[in-house]
Formats: structure tokens, C-alpha cells, sequence
């Protein structure tokens, strides 16, 4: 009993370190604005769903496929859009992670680990440069990997 | 006779026994009438998708008029004075589905909007209603927050008609 007290009193504490890590907004304020941030950054060329159009690559029930390698998932955030976005590593992190839930759908792997903001913040230090190529090779390593999985 | 002649004399035949007059006039009309509501069909609409908390019950002001709040940050002509209206294109153009997104504030409740700016392509300038107002527009090196860029270029066309200011939620305003 004294056990389950402990941990209980432990997850409480890291959930207070937590909010207070984030400016002491509640969960459902660090959803609207991950949500809002979307909006802001993302939406005006991913579009509303993140099904993309034309040269804009579609996100919908897709972009979660990317976080079943480190390289997939390190792209993530290294991507222009991402890496460069006005936000800082926090928000950039809730606002993948809103990403992943909200639009990564079937895509998403089921022991998705959310980023965090030191992880964010590391990645963009490292800019991709060819970055059409590069995702170019994650997707035809996806692609394999979906063809084999569909063939089990 | 030709094997041409015999077929369309008998398909004519066909036609003459088993059709009525009135039965085409009947099909045409459905047709017209069929082809007619198509358009009125909710299809293509994909910047209309997800609007969130439209805020008719708190507006006011004149949508063709420059300073009409939802277009803080417009830089061109406004589709309201073009044969469409703030948030929808005129007949023969098509909404850019690429665009850029800023915020303005709601004078009768108080609020920030987000609000999508989405061209409207595909036939040349208006010429009506000129409208620069740039609030929040950035330099082209912040190419998602400029509005110098021709967002055209997302859509088939990419000759620019004019813009539309479309609320696409409330924006999250940080806790003081």
C-alpha cells in the first residue's frame, strides 16, 4: 500500500515538474495551442488534414510511419518546416506530437514516444541540406517496409 | 443494304416503338435539371473544410470595405467586391489550396482569429476593392508569414484574381 502511495505521489510530482516545465498550462491549454501552432505553421501548405496536394507530401495516416526508424523519425524535426519554424523547442515538440496524434492516425507505431524539447531542441542543431533526397530514401525504406508487413 | 444501314434502321425502329416523345422531353429535363444542381453539391470546397467557431454571432462591419477586421493582413483585392465574398472564390476561379495564415483581432468580442488568406486563381486581377493593410506580414525570408508571395503558385493557374480572409478557429491567446 505504502508502494503504490510512493508511486502515486511520484507520478503527481513529475506531473507537477512537468506542468510547471510548460509555463503552467494545463493539458488541455498545451492541446489548444499545439492545435493553434499547427494552424499557424503548418496548416497554410500541408492544408487542414495534413493530406497535403501537388508537391506538398501528404501527413494524413502517413507521417506516423516515419517514427519507425531513428533516421524517420530525426527528420521529423530536421525538416525545413519543422527546424526552422518560429517556435521554441517546446512548442515545436508538443506541436509534432500533436501531429502524430491528431494526423499520424493508422501510421502512428503503438509505442510512440512522444518527442521532448531537449530532443527537438538537439535535432535542429543538425540541418539537412538535400532534403528532397534524403526523404526520398526514408520513404522507399517505408514503402519496403509496408510491402513486407502487408505480405505477413 | 449495308450492314451500317441495317443497324441504324433498327435502332431507329427500336427507338420509335419503345420510346415517347413526351418520355424524351421528360429525360432531357431531368438531365438539365440533374446537371444544374451539381454545382450546388458539396464538392471542392476543401478551404471551407474545418472552419471552427465562425464568429457570425460577434461581426460587424462592411466585408467589402478595406477595414473590415478579418482583413488585417490582406495585400490585394477583395474577393467580396470581385462576384465571391470573404471566404469563398468568384465563379471561374479556383481557391489556391497552399496559402499563408496570420491572425486578426475580432473588434466586437475582443478575440484573435486565425485566418487563412487564400487566393483566389486562374483569371486575371480584379482590379476592385485594392486592399493593403500587411499587418504581421513578414519579409520573404519568412516566406509562410509573407504576403508578397503569389500563393498561386499552389494552385493550377497561377495568375492571381484576388483574396479571401477565411476564420479558421481562435487563436490561443498565452495565459498572463
Amino acid at each position: 500500500m505504502s508502494k503504490a502511495l510512493g508511486l502515486f505521489g511520484g507520478v503527481l510530482l513529475l506531473a507537477a515538474t512537468w506542468c510547471s516545465a510548460a509555463q503552467s498550462l494545463s493539458e488541455s491549454e498545451v492541446e489548444r495551442r499545439a492545435e493553434f501552432n499547427y494552424k499557424m505553421f503548418c496548416r497554410g501548405c500541408h492544408s487542414p488534414d495534413g493530406s497535403g496536394r501537388n508537391s506538398v507530401p501528404v501527413m494524413k495516416n502517413y507521417v506516423g510511419h516515419f517514427l519507425k526508424s531513428q533516421a524517420g523519425r530525426d527528420y521529423l524535426v530536421q525538416v525545413p518546416g519543422s527546424a526552422n519554424a518560429a517556435l521554441d523547442n517546446e512548442q515545436l515538440a508538443q506541436v509534432l506530437n500533436w501531429i502524430m496524434i491528431n494526423i499520424g492516425g493508422a501510421s502512428l507505431p503503438k509505442n510512440f514516444v512522444p518527442y521532448s524539447a531537449e530532443e527537438v531542441g538537439r535535432l535542429r542543431q543538425n540541418p539537412l541540406f538535400e532534403v528532397v533526397e534524403h526523404r526520398q530514401r526514408l520513404v522507399v525504406k517505408i514503402e519496403a517496409q509496408l510491402k513486407k508487413d502487408n505480405n505477413k | 443494304m449495308s450492314l451500317f444501314d441495317k443497324f441504324f434502321e433498327r435502332s431507329a425502329r427500336k427507338v420509335s416503338q419503345k420510346g415517347s416523345r413526351r418520355g424524351f422531353i421528360r429525360g432531357l429535363g431531368a438531365t438539365l435539371v440533374g446537371a444544374g444542381a451539381i454545382p450546388l453539391l458539396p464538392v471542392a470546397r476543401a478551404a471551407d473544410g474545418q472552419q471552427a467557431k465562425l464568429p457570425q454571432d460577434a461581426d460587424a462591419g462592411d466585408p467589402a470595405a478595406c477595414d473590415y477586421w478579418r482583413y488585417c493582413a490582406v495585400d490585394g483585392f477583395l474577393c467580396e467586391c470581385c462576384g465571391g465574398s470573404y471566404n469563398s472564390c468568384p465563379p471561374g476561379t479556383e481557391m489556391s489550396p497552399i496559402t499563408w495564415i496570420g491572425t486578426c483581432r475580432n473588434p466586437v468580442d475582443g478575440r484573435n482569429y486565425v485566418i487563412s488568406y487564400n487566393d483566389c486563381c486562374g483569371t486575371t486581377q480584379c482590379g476592385s476593392c485594392l486592399c493593403q493593410r500587411d499587418q504581421g506580414d513578414r519579409p520573404l525570408y519568412r516566406s509562410d508569414k509573407s504576403n508578397d508571395v503569389n500563393w498561386c503558385l499552389g494552385a493550377t493557374s497561377s495568375v492571381y484574381h484576388c483574396s479571401t480572409a477565411i476564420v479558421v478557429g481562435l487563436a490561443f491567446d498565452q495565459p498572463q
